[in-house]
Order: structure tokens, then C-alpha cells, then sequence
């Protein structure tokens, strides 16, 4: 093979060492055995270069591939849908290396490469990722570069400064051109993220899920309020209404659950106070979009739900950017409907008699008004030995909230919530859990309010005359610290705040730099959403707009085309002049148009012959021009060797030239 | 009939093509022992792998529009603009080289001429991938490191005696990303001398030589015995003094002193009725052959005489004089080395 299309070492040390810095990101979601895959076909190709091993032959390539196919449609049960998509790229990008033999192959490698890192994008976008691909694409560009330097045996920093390099003069154009480039919608629809990566919460609530999610620092959603942020025990997000019992499961009710007149919306009338702000929600993969009672919004492509929620139309895939105005004091349904009523009052009639026994017995206490009923069980909760924990024991069993009232008494929010729906069920009284999440953090550095996955939240609505429906906490009865400041605060006692993320950052908000630093950070994060990841083509025009008044799709074309030029301008110049020999000064330009004129008639001057000698030669031919050849000769040699550099000098020597005929 | 007369005023345009961007190229790239590269004489243009590389950005650019993925779209751009700063940078491991003619080397007709060159640069900056390819006859890929200047032999076929003067070198780079290719053309103004192909006669038909009744080849006891000396390669196996070799001493050859004494005169007209070019390739054998056996010669072509003698510079002058013959550039060969003498 020649030397040009061989494949350096160093190349193939950069292009290894890429695939494994690609892979990592992606590893969460890909099967495990494609890292020993990466690391299989890295020893191999490491053996073949040392000259132990050979390349695989084809019977070897094709079963290995054949394999690795049946493997991804084994782990996902499926080979549609982005997750396996990638992880076919990823295992494609991985054993081509074990047939990398010249430079072609490498660039086969090198150009997956950069698609691989497009991939990762698909799944998150945060500044951080986008740092790590940074560093990727450099690698990548590096192993590009030393694809490039034959025959190099040892590492030089040239190479990598030649990638970074390169870069960094891209950068401008590229944002220029991020800027201007228009945001069209979809050409065609292409294979989404699996549901497998949903996030945050389900439609199904069993006890002990809201628990779960309280384990985890994610943040689920930002909040940036234009006026003054309400108070900590306001911040109820709603996400889900939950009203049908399933299984010892609450769920919410899905379309076909509810009839076609209960469809639509009742428009509460719009009173009091709202709250304006906008959410920036980290990717679901669910419908629902989280807010404040009473969420309205503008956005477009936004439903209000029935339950008064606000559901997206389509998952959400990426990170969305909504705006919303929240009416806190409208009543929500101040007239239930039959329907309504019926479904949410509606429980199994044999589960749970003691707790049946219990909820008559405290209505008829309270003289059959729903108001003092409930909150007599509230009052329960708070002054009998309830515990708020987030290991609560388990409960099995055909009446487990019987066991759970009259046994355990342990138990996280969404135990409570459920406890308390049955309870007011069994008087009657219409009653649902609804799920979202509850609080939030202020970040002081630029007052967004970050929501968790720890603030995750179950808690209750009751119907009650003449109020609509009313938020009824029955955590707040038993922890109140877990709703005025937080789980963390809820939780000092047990200690198990984030006990199984022993380094989240949120652990050590005490440390005062740690927790600056963290919060500087998520600053960062949200202009970095606000700005760059939600840039769509309202910014743009905004942008634009403002910058370049009024433009038309030609004048942007006109303007990247001019961006590239100016970039490129010490080639072009000398593209368009390279016509031109050096520049001469002006007696040289002279005398050689002389030159010119004396070639048409015949008399070509060498280029070692000496001006004296050439006019010597001429008028020796034609010895009628004999004077005006020495004159001219004359002034041009004054000129060129006399040093001298008189205007007189040149203009005589222009108009003996100019008038010279031939 | 037809296809034909199309085919050959095809040829006919092709060659005025050529002849018109040799014209060109002679123009903007003047033939010189030593050029300089820049802007005026570095053309660029993109790679197939460049156009691969385009397209795999479209196919990236339709993910990013299909996904709505402004991160992927920004990607995207920086690719695309990593392409275009490309261009500087290629040009760049091109620009600011100096290519020089060092030597070109004399050789037979038919045998591969060396031909040696330096390129130089007049920074610190690093070169790498300069691709030679000389009329796709023999190319060498170097880097300029550490080192100012390099020195590179490329080997070119010939076919003819007389000044072997090849067509343009090319020299070429796609570093550092192989996306584009930037390249020049470059006539370094060297030449190689290229002597007849030497062919065998077998007997020289009638030696001229100063003595009538000379002979090239010596009948053995015809003439004195004059000593012994080493065998040398081509020595006939007749003239080699086997009772030595029975006694385990090396091989020695009985030497005549016709070698010696006579000087023989390589004459055109020995080989009468013969075309020029093989006569002068059958002389060039015999100016080989005599001077193997270290044999004194002189040389006689139509309009050039050179008289006997022996040695290194002899011979080459007898061959450059072989291989120059008849061309223009022959006589002043001649008279140059008349000159000398």
C-alpha cells in the first residue's frame, strides 16, 4: 500500500480513543455488551497493528454483525425507534474499525463519528453535554488531522492545536449561521425516543413511586416569574389528576374514560390576582406540562385539559419552553357534573371496611358537613401518631389502607393522599389525588425557581359546594417542614435526603461555595436553555429584527456567502490577482510597454539582455528610431539604477513611450 | 467514417487544450531552478472525500431540521465551517515552500533517470503530507518537521538519448483534513542527460585503428605477453591464467599489450548501412567495452573527433558526445569542450 493511504498510528490511537469518549454518554441507554464490543474490536485492531493478529475475515465480519443486530433487537425488543437506531449506529461505528485497513475506511470511521455526535444531542443538549461533545469533536477532528501526517511515530502537540485551531476560526461563522439559519418544521417524521426514558412522574401512582422519585436530584422543570415568586406553601404544580383506582393503583383518566360532553373545558371566570412566568421543562417523554392553578396560556400547540391542566399535544422530547398566567383564587367547577361525581366517588365496595367504618363515623361527628369532616381527618393525621417518612414499610394485603390507618401509620405523601381520598370517598364527598410537585428552590442568582425530582408531590382535591374544587394536603398536617421549606427539612430527623446520591451537590448546601458554585451553575444552565437550546424561529425573527431591520431569505443567503468570503479573503484576493506578477514600480511598468510595443514590431527583448544592449540591437536594425530608442533607454535606466526618482523624470519618459511608434 | 473524423478532431482539440494550458502554465508558473510557492501558483479545489464529507453534512443538517435539535444544527454549522476555514489551512501547507532542482542524473536510454530536488521552507511552520507524483511514474510523500529543508530522488523513465527534459512535477497536499487538495505544477528547469542504449555488436566489424592491420580483439600468442592482472569481470575465460588458479591463488588473466598500446578508433562509419540511432547505441557499447578493459579509443561521428584516450572523464565525454549527437544542443556540447581542453 502506499505510504499516502496508509493509515499512521497516531490516526488510529486518536480514533480509538474517540470511540470510547463517544460512547460514554450514550452508555445509559444502550445495551451493556456493545462497551465489551468497543472493547473487543479496540484490542483486535491494537493486535492487528502490532502484527500478532489479522484482520477478520468476511465469514467473521458477517456473523459478528448478524449477531450484534439480533442482540439490539433482543435488548429493546424492537429495532425501531431512535434508542436502537443509535446503538446500531453505535455498533456500526465500532466494528468498522476492525476493517479499518487504509484511509478510506478511516474516514468511513471519522464521518460516523461526527454523526455520533449529533446523536447525543437528540438526547440532551445541557451545557455540559455540549462541552463534553466539544471536546469530542476535536478529538475527532485530531484523529482527521493525523489521519494526515504520514509516517509519524510520535505524538506531537501539533496535531491536536492544528484540530483546536481550526475550530476556534470556525466558531464565528458557525454562530452566524446558527443565528440566521431558519427553523422549518420537520420534512418528515423521524423515529422518537422510546418510552422507555420517560422521566419524573407516570399516569399510575402506586405507594411508594412518589418515593422513588424522591430520590433523585434531577431537575424536572425551571421557573422564571416576571412579578414577585408566590409563596413556598402556593407552589403547588399540577401535573396529573389522578381519579380511578386501578389495582391498589390510582391513575388518571385516559381519553376513551371520558364521554364525549365531559370533554370540554368549563371556563372558570377569571378573578383575583394571576401570576405570570415561564417553565422550562426537561425532557418527559409525557403529555402533561406542569403548573399553578389556574393555568392559562397563549402558546400555541397547548390544551387545557378538563381537569385544568395544561397537556402538550405531542411528547415531550426535548426541553420546552411554555409560558403560563395562573389565576391562584378561581374556583375550579363550581357545578360538578353527574358524571364527574360519580367517578370520583366511586371505590371498590369491599376493600378497607374499617377505614369505611371510620369515615362514616367521623362524618356523622361532623354533623354530615363535608368541610369540618375533612378537616377533622386532616386533624387526625396531625395530632395522632402519623409518621412522614420515605422508607415506610410495605403494605400487602386485600385492605391495605385499613393496615395503613390502623397499623403501620408510616408512610410517604402518597400514602396520605391516598388514605385521605378513600376516606372522603367512603362520606361521599367527591374526591381525587392529583401529582406534580410542590416547592421549588430559588436560585438567588437570577431568581428562577428550580424544581427537583425530589419536590415531587402527591396531594388531594375535594369537591365541596360552592368552593370547587379545594387543595387539601394531608402531608402538610403531618410534616408541615416537608411543604413551608422542604424535604430536605422534612426529612432532618431520619436522615435520608438524598441518601443514595452521596455526591449530589444538593447535599452539601451548607457548604456555602459548593452551594454558590451549584447555583451559578443553574443559572448558567437556564440562560444557556432560554437562549440557545429554545432558540426557534420567533427568536430569530426577533433577533434579526433587530439587528438588520427587516430582511429577506436573500439578503441572509448574501450575508453567510459575504461572512465566508471575508473569512477566506487573503486566498481570494490573491485568487482574483494572482494574475499579476509582482508589483512594479511605475518607470519598470513603462519601459516594459515600451518592450510591448518593440515585440509587436518584431524585436523581442531576451531576459538576460541588458536594456542598453536591447536598444543597441534594435537601432543597429532600424537605425531611424536609433534617437528616441537611446532616449528612452536613458530615462528608464536614470530611473531604475540612478536612484533617481524625479516626477519630471517619469513624465518624460511616459510621453516618449506613449509617443513612441513602432 | 464518422466517428472517426470525430475522434481525431476530438484529438486535435485535446491537443490544442494542452498546448494551451502548458502556455498558460509556462505564463503563471515560469520554468526556474527554483520556485517559491504562493498564492499565484496554488490552485485548490475539494477532494472526493470532501464532497463525501458535504454530503454526510447534509444528511446531518436534515436530522437537525427533522429533529428541531438546535444543538445538532449548531454542530452541523461548525462542520461546515470547519470545512471552509480548510481551505486556508491547506493552502497554507503548500504556501511559503521553495522547490529546488538539485541534480538529475545521466543514464542509459530506456533506463529510469534520477532526478534530485529539494524543498525548503522559509518559516518554523510544519509541513506535512507534500505529495511529489512526477507523471504518476514515481512520487514520494514527505513531512517538513524539524528540519529546514529535505531532499527527495524520483525516477523517471527514458526512452530517447539526447536531454531528457520531463513535464511538469506535481506537487500536491490534502492535509490536514483531506477534503480539499491543493496543488501546483511546477517545472524546475532540470534536464537529464541520456546516453544511446548501449547494444552489443558482438565482434566490432573492422577496427579502424592507427595501425592498418589492428584488431580489436587479440589472437591470443598473436601478440606480446605482457603480464598479469586481477581478473576483472568480462575478461575472457581464455585469457585466464589457470595454472595459478590450480595452485589456490586468485584468478589472474594473462594481459596483452595490444589492450595497451593500441588506440582504437570508435568510427561511425564501422557500421555502414546501419540506421544512425543503432549505430551510435553499438558505439555507446563499444565506448563502454573499451573502457571496461581500460583500452585507449577515440570516436569519430560526422562533425566530431575525438581523439584517443582513456579514463573517466574520456568516457563521459564520449558519451555525452553519443548522446547529443545531431541535436542543436550537441554542437555546443562540443565546442564547450573544446573550449575546456
Amino acid at each position: 500500500m502506499k505510504l499516502e493511504e496508509q493509515v499512521p498510528r497516531n490516526a488510529l490511537v486518536w480514533i480509538i480513543g474517540t470511540q470510547f469518549f463517544l460512547l460514554l454518554p450514550h452508555l445509559s441507554r444502550i445495551p451493556w455488551w456493545v462497551l465489551v464490543l468497543y472493547v473487543a474490536t479496540a484490542v483486535w485492531r491494537s493486535m492487528v497493528y502490532t502484527g500478532r493478529w489479522s484482520f477478520p475475515g468476511g465469514y467473521v465480519k458477517t456473523s459478528l454483525t448478524i449477531v450484534c443486530f439480533g442482540g439490539v433487537a433482543l435488548s429493546y425488543g424492537t429495532l425501531i425507534g431512535l434508542e436502537p437506531t443509535v446503538a446500531l449506529l453505535l455498533i456500526a461505528y465500532s466494528l468498522k474499525l476492525i476493517e479499518l485497513a487504509n484511509q478510506r475506511d478511516a474516514y468511513m470511521v471519522i464521518f460516523i463519528a461526527y454523526f455520533v455526535c449529533l446523536t447525543e444531542f437528540l438526547f440532551s443538549q445541557e451545557l455540559l453535554i455540549t462541552l463534553y461533545m466539544i471536546v469530542a469533536v476535536l478529538l475527532n477532528t485530531t484523529s482527521l488531522v493525523a489521519l494526515h501526517q504520514p509516517g509519524q511515530d510520535r505524538f506531537t502537540s501539533s496535531t491536536i492545536r492544528r484540530a483546536g485551531s481550526m475550530m476556534l476560526q470556525a466558531l464565528p461563522l458557525m454562530i452566524l449561521l446558527f443565528v440566521v439559519f431558519p427553523r422549518i418544521g420537520p420534512l418528515w417524521n423521524v423515529p422518537l425516543k422510546s418510552h422507555a426514558a420517560r422521566s419524573g412522574m407516570s399516569d399510575f401512582m402506586k405507594p411508594g413511586d412518589v418515593a422513588n422519585l424522591s430520590l433523585s436530584d434531577e431537575v424536572a422543570f425551571r421557573v422564571q416569574f416576571e412579578g414577585e415568586v408566590p409563596a413556598r406553601r402556593e407552589l403547588y404544580w399540577r401535573g396529573l389528576v389522578l381519579s380511578k383506582l386501578d389495582d391498589g393503583a390510582w391513575r388518571s383518566l385516559r381519553w376513551r374514560d371520558v364521554p364525549g360532553d365531559q370533554r370540554r373545558l368549563a371556563e372558570p371566570e377569571l378573578v383575583g390576582d394571576y401570576s405570570d412566568y415561564s417553565i422550562i421543562m426537561e425532557p418527559t417523554q409525557q403529555n402533561w406540562l406542569y403548573a399553578l392553578p389556574y393555568a392559562t396560556t397563549r402558546d400555541r400547540g397547548i390544551i387545557r385539559s378538563n381537569d385544568f391542566r395544561l397537556v402538550s399535544p405531542v411528547e415531550v422530547q426535548d426541553q420546552k419552553r411554555y409560558q403560563v398566567r395562573s389565576w391562584l383564587e378561581v374556583p375550579l367547577e363550581d357545578d360538578i357534573s353527574d358524571w364527574r361525581r360519580g367517578v370520583d366517588t366511586s371505590l371498590p365496595e369491599l376493600q378497607n371496611p374499617q377505614t369505611r367504618e371510620l369515615a362514616l363515623q367521623m362524618l356523622a361527628e361532623a354533623d354530615g358537613d363535608p368541610q369540618r369532616y375533612a378537616n377533622a381527618v386532616l386533624e387526625m393525621f396531625r395530632d395522632q401518631a402519623f409518621f412522614y417518612t420515605l422508607r415506610p414499610p410495605l403494605l400487602q394485603g386485600e385492605n391495605p389502607v385499613d393496615q395503613f390507618l390502623f397499623g403501620t401509620r408510616r408512610g410517604f405523601c402518597e400514602h396520605y393522599a391516598s388514605a385521605f381520598t378513600w376516606l372522603m370517598r367512603f362520606a361521599g364527598i367527591p374526591a381525587r389525588v392529583v401529582a406534580g410537585y410542590q416547592g421549588g428552590e430559588i436560585n438567588p442568582v437570577n431568581g428562577t425557581v428550580i424544581v427537583h425530582q425530589f419536590d415531587a408531590h402527591a396531594w388531594n382535591e375535594i369537591w365541596l359546594q360552592g368552593q370547587g374544587w379545594v387543595r387539601m394536603d394531608p402531608t402538610f398536617a403531618i410534616a408541615p417542614a416537608r411543604i413551608e421549606f422542604g424535604l430536605e427539612q422534612a426529612l432532618a430527623e431520619e436522615g435520608s435526603f438524598l441518601a443514595e446520591t452521596p455526591l449530589s451537590p444538593l447535599r452539601y448546601r451548607n457548604i456555602g461555595w459548593v452551594n454558590n458554585l451549584r447555583l451559578q451553575l443553574d443559572a448558567i444552565n437556564y440562560r444557556w436553555q432560554l437562549f440557545v437550546i429554545s432558540y426557534d424561529q420567533d427568536q430569530r425573527y426577533q433577533i434579526l429584527n433587530r439587528l438588520l431591520g427587516s430582511v429577506g431569505q436573500t439578503q441572509l443567503v448574501f450575508l453567510v456567502a459575504g461572512a465566508w468570503a471575508l473569512l477566506l479573503v487573503p486566498v481570494i484576493i490573491t485568487m482574483v490577482w494572482r494574475n499579476r506578477g509582482p508589483r512594479l514600480d511605475a518607470a519598470t511598468r513603462l519601459y516594459l510597454d515600451f518592450c510591448r510595443r518593440l515585440r509587436r514590431a518584431g524585436f523581442e527583448r531576451s531576459g538576460h539582455e541588458a536594456p542598453a544592449a536591447f536598444a543597441q540591437r534594435v537601432a543597429a536594425d532600424r537605425p531611424a528610431w536609433a534617437e528616441e530608442l537611446t532616449a528612452i533607454t536613458r530615462c528608464y535606466e536614470n530611473l531604475a539604477y540612478g536612484g533617481s526618482s524625479d516626477p519630471e523624470a517619469l513624465d518624460e519618459l511616459k510621453r516618449r513611450v506613449r509617443t513612441f511608434r513602432a | 467514417m464518422v466517428s472517426a473524423a470525430l475522434s481525431e478532431s476530438w484529438q486535435r482539440y485535446r491537443e490544442r487544450a494542452q498546448r494551451r494550458w502548458r502556455r498558460w502554465l509556462n505564463r503563471r508558473i515560469p520554468p526556474a531552478k527554483k520556485v517559491t510557492l504562493d498564492q499565484k501558483r496554488i490552485f485548490i479545489f475539494p477532494t472526493r472525500i470532501g464532497f463525501f464529507f458535504l454530503f454526510t453534512l447534509l444528511v446531518m443538517l436534515v436530522a437537525a431540521i427533522n429533529y428541531q435539535n438546535n444543538m445538532s444544527f449548531a454542530l452541523t454549522f461548525l462542520l461546515i465551517n470547519i470545512f471552509v476555514v480548510t481551505v486556508l489551512h491547506t493552502y497554507g501547507n503548500l504556501a511559503g515552500l521553495t522547490v529546488h532542482a538539485v541534480r538529475a542524473s545521466p543514464v542509459f536510454a530506456g533506463q529510469r533517470a534520477e532526478f534530485e530536488i529539494m524543498v525548503s521552507r522559509a518559516s518554523r511552520r510544519q509541513y506535512f503530507g507534500l505529495h511529489f507524483d512526477w507523471l504518476k511514474q514515481d512520487s514520494a510523500i514527505i513531512n517538513l518537521q524539524d528540519r529546514q529543508e529535505q531532499h527527495i530522488k524520483l525516477y523517471l523513465r527514458t526512452e530517447r538519448r539526447g536531454w531528457y527534459k520531463p513535464e511538469r512535477l506535481r506537487l500536491d497536499t490534502v492535509y490536514p483534513l483531506g477534503m480539499l487538495r491543493a496543488w501546483t505544477w511546477l517545472d524546475l528547469d532540470i534536464r537529464a542527460l541520456v546516453y544511446p542504449r548501449p547494444l552489443a555488436s558482438g565482434d566490432l566489424p573492422g577496427v579502424s585503428s592507427d595501425q592498418p592491420d589492428g584488431m580489436a580483439e587479440p589472437v591470443p600468442g598473436s601478440d606480446d605477453f605482457y603480464g598479469l592482472r586481477d581478473y576483472q569481470r568480462g575478461d575472457s575465460l581464455r585469457h585466464v591464467f589457470w595454472k595459478s588458479v590450480a595452485k589456490g591463488q586468485p584468478l589472474q588473466s594473462k594481459h596483452y599489450t595490444a589492450y595497451a598500446d593500441r588506440s582504437v578508433w570508435l568510427d561511425w562509419n564501422l557500421f555502414e548501412g546501419l540506421p544512425p540511432e543503432q549505430r551510435l547505441s553499438h558505439l555507446c557499447y563499444w565506448v563502454l567495452e573499451f573502457d571496461r578493459r581500460n583500452e585507449e579509443y577515440g570516436l569519430r561521428l560526422p562533425g566530431v573527433t575525438l581523439e584517443p584516450d582513456s579514463g573517466e572523464n574520456h568516457r563521459l565525454t564520449a558519451l555525452r558526445q553519443l548522446a547529443l549527437w545531431g541535436s542543436p544542443d550537441g554542437n555546443s556540447a562540443v565546442t564547450s569542450m573544446r573550449a575546456a581542453a
